[in-house]
């Protein structure tokens, strides 16, 4: 995929796809920050039947939480795809040198904004499938991927081995829909930003940071477990499920904010370049 | 990458920027001053020669730049001056201070001054602390010497002469009061009405050593004593000195004895006839530890002589510590417990010596559910208190029991540990011991007939609490108070309790003798409650000013060293970022009084965020596309390895206070399986063997060594759990094997052989090791041998 660059240039810092943007119509702009908020007020009115009932309601709401995410990767974020609107892009030297690297790539993310504008011109048809391809993409990937993945990093974060099983399976299914759908969406399975999702290294943008933030919060909310409050929401997914939640919405706030769009977090020592932990 | 490429290159540029352009321009100027100062010095003297002059520059020049923000006048003058000589001295002092020394020496003065402020914190955070504990221990007035009994005292007859004293170490309440107890006997006398049952509310720290103190000598011991009672050797926690029941009784003329915790010979050295101690060392000594005790029991009761007899027994703390309240160990231990029980009482009944004795069964603290104590949690602070004697009878105060299991572990009426002391000395006529806080229980008092002598005994202990106080707060008693305060709402606890007594002395004047006490008592009981609250919270009386000092000068010190290690962090960026914030929640983590009992989780959990961090930096160099193995890198499967083998640790040992009761692999999972735990204890053999290998000559016979000592220490290990935990071999081949294997094998001779031959092997490894001559494996060497030693060991 990369072998257009020379190793001897820089062999790991091959243009990446830039931070993703909020699609510019008012609608997508406008959602794209009621979405945190209204899942952060519908998990919290539905925070007293999760204490009580923890799997019951963790499944229940797993379909509403889909198609909410759903609703908001398709109404704000550009999906994945080479889109022929892409290539009829104005001449942008990343997006134009990615967009020739090959054929090969099927999903490939593009300058969404401009892509936008170009393709009002073609036919619905295009537009829908456009954007459907990915959705059903990210809807598989993170059932029948990103939720085991998460499942076995919360297990080798402490999560029970034994017991609470199916609180594990749930809260990663979760997590995964709050984070990996709209990255999958976006990037669709480009290895080089997985590669840089994995790594910490994306440039930061709504996608992003809410999935880091989903990620942290998750493990800041392991706090409150071992505290001798005695209370029922200590138990186990419910700590973790909040502080996902809560770093979903502060990660795609936060990282919109124009100081830090687009920057990245640095695990090279460098001394040049003071970029603090987004989170 | 790129950007770390750009980083090297502007480091390095930097670097030029300092050797060539600024490097020259601080070398010129520390040139100046060195030539000025050596000038300067070498005018008063002129007859001395090079070696001098040469010496006070350096000095100069280091001080010079040591000095720097201080001297900033001087310097700035002794510029103008040399520039003047520059022109002349150059030449001469060019060829002394060369660049590369001129520059080493002030790069070293940068860290020196770094060390000196570290070294300087270092000096300072013990002082900080012990300025702090000075505070934080707050120090209490003892009233030395033994009490005596006054003469108005005089006329109130003792219940009992003799005191049988049975202290059942960590028995807490519903260990003998609950429906799970095996305490049967003891449960019957208490619905016979011969055993009045409390629950003695142990205060904080919940150890053997505090807790016998507070309950002889009736005071609320430090937190000073915790460490005391670690370091069991230091005789300087004796109570010898202390006026306790002991020392009344022994100061009366009585004999005492002793059986059990070796303790109470500690703290009272040369006070008993007759002792037989036992050390509370061997945790896992549930059976010999008690039998010790129980061995003496039928001949001290026998005997007549002595007036105070008192039994220690720790195995129930054993089990506890070793295995929790919920043990199997825990029910045969009641029984064991509640036998002893039968035995006193019945010798109280038919042995005519015994006619008057008095038999105290109680726990010197409690235990929570992991079966640890020390803190202050309810099933900690709550020991169990029984007074039994067939005389106990004529109180009509027939309970129920068992009664229903309650999560505060309170039973019956809830006392203070120290009351035992004022209440003992009444029973049995002694002068309350001086530094008492206890109050007389008030259940005892019809143990006397007139109303008199209960008033006297209460006065008398009022009396002896009241003395403390003032000893404690001086002034607050001796004064005459002013009649006809309102004491409903004076302005102190003291006042209030002033007040009271006061009020008091003008009842006994006034009442007369047939309604004295229905008026009299509660107002005393008021003082009482009144005088043991203020004394108990002097406890904790902080020297807050002492406090505030040793806290600001630990914060001059971490001031101090934080320009270095700040420095220091951002050398290593994200790592140090993460150090910091680390420290910063690890600070913080002490404010939540649970995480002090669940630190671990802490570790856990900010361990498994690291090995998280580790694996991206890893990633961010190794995962490049040409690769192509992605997540199946080699660092990536270690860091998972990684991050797995911490994820097992975890969860190997439950520790800690919440989760300490849930299923872990070294409990739970090797009783459910011992096969796995054998397989693990067999490759740790092997994997010792192996080592043990690699340090033997190439001689099969020495070779043989390495796997016959293995071999024989897992049969001794095997044998020895056969004998000791049998539960541990449920798998029925190892029980079928260990059947199978010839028993006339003492442990002992097995543990010679297997010891005897790890001395050989290593005598000839050692001398092989020799030998060869190889240096420095030696050191590596001795690791595996202290590893073999260890896992034998184990």
């Amino acid at each position: 995929m990369t072998s257009s660059l020379s190793p001897a240039q820089a062999p790991v810092e091959k243009p990446s796809p830039p931070p993703v943007a909020i699609l510019p119509a008012q609608v997508a702009q406008i959602y794209s920050f009621v979405h945190p908020a209204l899942l952060l007020s519908l998990y919290a009115f539905r925070f007293k039947a999760l204490v009580a009932e923890p799997v019951q309601e963790l499944l229940a709401d797993l379909p509403w939480l889909a198609l909410l995410q759903l609703l908001y990767v398709i109404v704000c974020l550009p999906p994945a795809g080479s889109a022929p609107a892409a290539d009829s892009s104005v001449p942008d030297s990343k997006a134009s040198a990615r967009s020739s690297s090959g054929p090969g790539a099927v999903l490939r993310s593009s300058k969404p904004g401009l892509r936008k504008r170009h393709s009002g011109g073609k036919n619905d048809w295009s537009r829908v499938w456009a954007k459907l391809m990915p959705t059903f993409l990210s809807f598989a990937l993170t059932s029948f991927l990103a939720t085991p993945v998460l499942a076995i990093l919360l297990v080798l974060f402490g999560a029970p081995l034994t017991t609470h099983n199916v609180e594990t399976v749930l809260c990663a299914a979760h997590m995964a829909l709050l984070s990996a759908t709209p990255l999958i969406y976006v990037h669709g399975v480009d290895g080089a930003v997985w590669r840089e999702v994995w790594g910490i290294a994306r440039p930061a943008d709504a996608v992003w940071g809410s999935a880091l933030g989903t990620g942290l919060g998750a493990w800041f909310g392991a706090i409150p477990i071992p505290l001798d409050w005695d209370r029922p929401w200590q138990a186990f997914p419910i700590t973790i499920l909040t502080g996902a939640y809560i770093g979903y919405a502060l990660g795609s706030v936060i990282s919109r904010t124009p100081f830090i769009y687009g920057k990245r977090i640095q695990f090279v020592p460098e001394e040049d370049d003071d970029e603090k932990k987004t989170n | 990458m790129a950007k770390s490429v750009r980083a090297s290159v502007s480091k390095r540029n930097r670097a030029n920027l300092r050797k060539n352009v600024f490097g020259p321009v601080a070398d010129a100027r520390t040139e100046r001053l060195a030539a000025k100062l050596q000038e300067l010095a070498s005018q008063p003297r002129p007859s001395q020669e090079k070696p001098t002059g040469e010496q006070s520059s350096e000095k100069a020049g280091e001080d010079a730049n040591g000095a720097n923000p201080v001297m900033n006048e001087d310097e700035m003058e002794l510029d103008a001056k040399a520039s003047k000589n520059r022109v002349q001295k150059a030449g001469r002092v060019q060829k002394r201070n060369r660049k590369p020394r001129n520059s080493m020496v002030s790069g070293r003065m940068a860290i020196l001054s770094g060390h000196w402020a570290v070294l300087l914190a270092n000096l300072l955070v013990p002082v900080g602390i012990l300025v702090f504990s000075t505070g934080f221990f707050p120090y209490k007035p003892l009233l030395p010497g033994l009490a005596i009994l006054e003469d108005i005292d005089q006329d109130v007859p003792p219940v009992f002469d003799k005191v049988i004293f049975m202290v059942v170490d960590a028995l807490r309440s519903d260990f003998v009061y609950s429906h799970e107890s095996g305490f049967q006997f003891t449960q019957s006398l208490i619905r016979d009405g011969t055993a009045i049952p409390f629950t003695a509310r142990a205060s904080s720290p919940t150890v053997t050593m505090p807790r016998l103190k507070a309950i002889t000598t009736g005071s609320v011991p430090s937190f000073l004593d915790v460490i005391l009672n670690i370091a069991e050797s230091d005789t300087s926690s004796t109570l010898a000195y202390q006026d306790t029941w002991l020392a009344q009784l022994k100061a009366r003329g009585d004999r005492l004895v002793m059986y059990g915790d070796d303790t109470w010979l500690k703290l009272f050295p040369g006070m008993f006839d007759r002792a037989d101690g036992t050390t509370s060392f061997f945790v896992s000594d549930f059976i010999e530890v008690d039998q010790n005790v129980t061995r003496h029991v039928a001949f001290e009761l026998s005997q007549p002589d002595w007036s105070a007899f008192i039994m220690h027994y720790l195995g129930l703390d054993h089990i506890g510590h070793k295995a929790g309240p919920k043990s199997p160990f825990m029910p045969a231990k009641h029984r064991e417990m509640d036998d002893v029980v039968n035995e006193v009482y019945s010798a109280l009944q038919q042995e005519p010596h015994l006619n008057s004795t008095l038999f105290i069964l109680c726990g010197d603290h409690g235990m929570n559910e992991a079966g640890n104590h020390g803190g202050s949690s309810a099933g900690e602070t709550s020991p169990a208190l029984l007074f039994i004697s067939p005389k106990l009878e004529q109180l009509g105060t027939q309970l129920q029991s068992p009664i229903g299991q309650n999560g505060d572990f309170e039973y019956y009426r809830t006392v203070e540990q120290v009351d035992i002391t004022p209440t003992l000395a009444g029973l049995l006529g002694l002068p309350i011991s001086r530094n008492s806080l206890g109050i007389f229980i008030p259940e005892f008092l019809n143990m006397w007939d007139s109303d008199g002598q209960k008033l006297k005994i209460l006065h008398r202990n009022a009396r002896q609490l009241l003395t403390t106080v003032e000893a404690t707060f001086p002034g607050s008693f001796s004064s005459e108070n002013p009649t006809g305060l309102d004491c409903e709402v004076p302005a102190s606890d003291i006042a209030r309790a002033q007040c009271l007594w006061s009020r008091v002395h003008e009842l006994f004047r006034e009442t007369n003798k047939e309604m004295a006490f229905r008026t009299i008592s509660p107002a005393l009981h008021e003082v009482l409650g009144i005088a043991q609250n203020v004394m108990s919270s002097t406890a904790s009386n902080y020297d807050v000013s002492r406090l505030g000092l040793g806290l600001l000068i630990t914060t001059a010190a971490a001031l101090l060293v934080l320009p270095t290690v700040s420095h220091q962090c951002a050398r290593s960026y994200h790592a140090g970022l993460f150090l910091a914030l680390m420290v910063i929640g690890y600070g913080a983590m002490m404010f939540a009084s649970s995480y002090v009992e669940e630190e671990q989780q802490f570790w856990y959990w900010i361990c498994s965020g690291w090995i998280f961090y580790l694996h991206i930096k890893s990633g961010a160099y190794k995962s490049s596309s040409h690769h192509g193995t992605g997540l199946f890198h080699r660092t990536n499967a270690a860091t998972l390895g990684l991050l797995m083998a911490q994820r097992i640790l975890r969860r190997w040992n439950q520790t800690g206070q919440k989760f300490a009761a849930e299923p872990d692999i070294a409990h739970t999972l090797f009783s459910r399986k011992p096969a796995v735990m054998w397989a693990l204890v067999a490759l740790t053999y092997m994997d010792s063997g192996y080592h043990f290998l690699q340090g033997l000559p190439a001689a099969v016979l020495p070779r043989l060594g390495a796997f016959v000592l293995p071999a024989l220490a897992l049969v001794f290990k095997m044998n020895f759990v056969a004998n000791d935990s049998p539960e541990l071999l449920a798998d029925s081949i190892l029980s079928r094997l260990m059947e199978a294997w010839p028993k006339d094998l003492s442990l002992v001779w097995q543990a010679r052989l297997v010891f005897a031959c790890l001395t050989c092997c290593s005598l000839v490894a050692i001398f092989n090791r020799g030998n060869s001559k190889i240096t420095g494996g030696k050191s590596e060497f001795a690791f595996e041998l202290a590893d073999v030693h260890i896992d034998l060991a184990c």
